[in-house]
């Protein structure tokens, strides 16, 4: 199909495609009826409601149509009617990168919103990861993504600079907090904790490692920062590059792999959580072999089991809090951010829409490096400063680094008072140190049982297991059945009608895979939610290889009983108020 | 690309107000570049800030580490956030004439 007249990185772009479309890629490709939703849901349509450029059905009929054309059959017969068309010069291809870089910030908003299921932002990442192999893309992301090839971190921090910024730290922390054995380790093995942060942090504002190695420190952790391999963030997600993804994540696993670390702390940042958290082993095809969560969730559990102390009356200005795309949309972490800051916020107050509908900061998808979009983007921010002035809060907080910058600007450009913070900080702040009390074991009584009235069913054929569950859950006020294996859970399910299904991968008896047919089948149990918790990852695709809907829930063991009770709120959608 | 007007000496500047031209930099354009960046006057204090990074860049290429601008001015970096609100990157490194830090910035 070489089109003579066609340019060289056009025909490398269409090669390319081919190569990239997997049946998730294809079903977002051909599944669009052009019904509109997704225009409502997207910040830059709404900014500019007089152009329909901005529209993702539109941006992604750009795309589209060159998949429709060299791909899919249609093209072929009836290209006039599936608008089907190729690419031919360099020129299509830089308003290609003007569309895939500058008007869409890969939030996902729309594909949330889509009801036919089409992931507009994965078919953008994937253009813009065509794009990048042919070297059309904004300067800036080309600058960084060099950095991060070479340097091994995207502003190209030398090893000896950012060593001396943690010792500086470590002298800072260590006047604050009147202890000379507060410092900030590096390369220490076998430590609970492996701290990753945004190179940002180091190169321009360290205060928020300052404010981390204050908590780890009042904490009594046992932690440490590695040399090299700290690098959390990942252009591969911005630029599509899965390549670039794929190395950068794997120096960080590698490293701490090496290291002997129980668990990888990801600082605040929504694109490197997603990144390194759920995109990373997949990228780099890495199994990895330890604990991985945001810094929120550390935070969180310091507090539950008592480990530090805070007192919220330190924050008194009244606080909102702007959820990442990626955290909140992508990875689904909403519950944690809000109790941690009803820990130590003394007034939080929600903006709306929130959680997973929340607006981009319009910063996102790598958008703060992007400068020529800088004026489209301020201009498409219109839709968030009006969402935050509404919450009438004077500092908005947010887990995300790209976040902070995106609002900071925001801000500025539409005359806003109110300033942009972290959690860390927040929590830095509250922190009382003089009376902190000595760790106690977690027992954490539920000011109002969350789960009360609910009824869940726990399948699980070893009994430690099942006790552990069930007395975690009554805990927390639920009605508790138990199972020992399949068929059980399967007759209880059918007859009790419980909210929740637990489900253990390996029990005996008949496959947990064919129960879980059989359940998702079922129609009176139509409304039964199921969480898999399984000591046996390589399992999970058994259950999520399959034609049935997925399970509601999905839980590695060992369980911890936050986490636990944190995923049943999340499935059963218990808000704490 | 906007142009910047000081006196009689015209720059192009960036979407984000960063000057593309560092050699054209002089002490009016970074009064100038300050009014931007909500610093009215800028003090001796300032000056020291904006010549290190003015000097670094021009030996170096690239803007300072935090720590080296610290370290070298004597600066707590509490007070450059007193000195630039928005920062070192975007508020000092702008009135020094740098361009645009890349990365997540």
């Amino acid at each position: 199909m070489r089109e003579n007249s066609r340019s060289h990185k056009a025909q490398v772009v269409i090669d390319r495609m081919g190569k990239k479309l997997s049946r998730q890629m294809v079903g977002s490709l051909v599944g669009c009826v052009h019904c509109g939703l997704c225009t409502d849901s997207c910040h830059y349509v709404l900014a500019n409601p007089e152009d329909p450029t901005f529209a993702p059905a539109y941006k992604a009929d750009r795309i589209r149509r060159i998949f429709k054309h060299h791909y899919d059959w249609t093209g072929r017969f009836f290209p006039w009617w599936v608008k089907a068309g190729t690419v031919l010069t360099d020129a299509e291809l830089e308003e290609l990168k003007d569309i895939a870089f500058g008007k869409c910030t890969n939030c996902r908003r729309c594909s949330l919103n889509c009801p036919m299921g089409v992931d507009f932002a994965t078919v953008n990442r994937m253009a813009r990861g065509l794009l990048v192999s042919v070297g059309v893309m904004p300067e800036g992301v080309a600058h960084v993504s060099k950095d991060q090839w070479e340097i091994g971190n995207q502003m190209g921090v030398l090893k000896e600079d950012y060593l001396e910024t943690l010792e500086w730290m470590s002298e800072e922390l260590q006047d604050e907090v009147e202890d000379p054995a507060a410092v900030i380790p590096v390369d220490q093995h076998g430590c609970e904790v492996v701290y990753a942060i945004n190179p940002r942090e180091v190169k321009y504002d360290p205060r928020s490692i300052a404010d981390a190695a204050k908590i780890f420190w009042a904490a009594g952790e046992d932690w440490t920062m590695a040399s090299e391999g700290w690098d959390m963030t990942n252009f591969g997600l911005f630029s599509g590059d899965d390549d670039l993804g794929g190395a950068v994540a794997r120096r960080l696993y590698e490293k701490v792999e090496e290291l002997g670390g129980k668990r990888l702390v990801i600082s605040e940042c929504g694109h490197g959580f997603r990144s390194t958290r759920c995109e990373g082993p997949n990228w780099a095809k890495y199994d990895v072999g330890f604990r991985m969560e945001s810094s929120i969730d550390t935070m969180l559990r310091y507090i539950a089991e008592g480990r530090i102390e805070v007192d919220k009356s330190r924050n008194s200005l009244p606080v909102t809090y702007h959820d990442s795309c990626n955290m909140a949309r992508s990875c689904g972490v909403t519950e944690e951010p809000r109790e941690l800051l009803r820990q130590v916020c003394a007034d939080f107050r929600e903006m709306h829409p929130n959680r997973a509908e929340n607006f981009c900061c319009t910063g996102g998808g790598g958008a703060m490096s992007m400068s020529e979009y800088t004026a489209q983007r301020l201009t498409s921010a219109k839709v968030k400063a009006e969402q935050l002035r509404e919450t009438g809060a004077a500092v908005v907080v947010t887990s995300c680094h790209n976040c902070v910058d995106g609002l900071t600007d925001l801000i500025r450009h539409y005359k806003l008072d109110m300033k942009v913070t972290q959690l860390v900080n927040l929590v830095a702040e509250a922190l009382v140190i003089e009376e902190r009390i000595p760790a106690v074991p977690a027992v954490e009584v539920a000011e109002v049982a969350v789960l009360t009235g609910r009824k869940i069913v726990v399948a699980d054929d070893e009994p430690d297991q099942v006790i552990y569950l069930k007395s975690v859950l009554e805990d927390h006020g639920a009605e508790v059945h138990t199972a020992e294996d399949g068929d059980a859970a399967l007759e209880l399910s059918k007859r009790l009608k419980p909210d929740l299904l637990t489900l253990d991968l390996a029990m005996p008896g008949r496959e947990v895979t064919e129960i879980f047919d059989i359940l998702r089948g079922q129609s009176d149990l139509a409304d039964l939610k199921i969480c898999i918790i399984t000591g046996r990852p390589e399992m999970r695709k058994l259950i999520y290889e399959r034609m049935d809907a997925p399970p509601d829930g999905y839980l590695d063991k060992p369980v911890e009983e936050e986490e636990l009770i944190l995923a049943v709120r999340k499935i059963l959608e218990i808000k704490v108020h | 690309m906007a142009d910047f007007v000081v006196g009689d000496i015209t720059l192009d500047i960036d979407e984000d107000g960063f000057i593309q031209q560092p050699e054209a930099w002089n002490e009016a354009i970074a009064k100038a570049l300050a009014k931007t960046e909500g610093v009215d006057e800028l003090t001796e204090a300032h000056w020291k800030v904006v010549n290190y990074l003015r000097d670094y860049y021009l030996e170096f290429g690239i803007a300072p580490m935090i720590r080296k601008l610290c370290k070298s001015t004597g600066f707590k970096l509490k007070e450059i956030y007193e000195l630039f609100p928005s920062g070192p990157a975007k508020g000092a490194c702008k009135v020094a004439g740098l361009p645009k830090p890349t990365g997540c910035v």
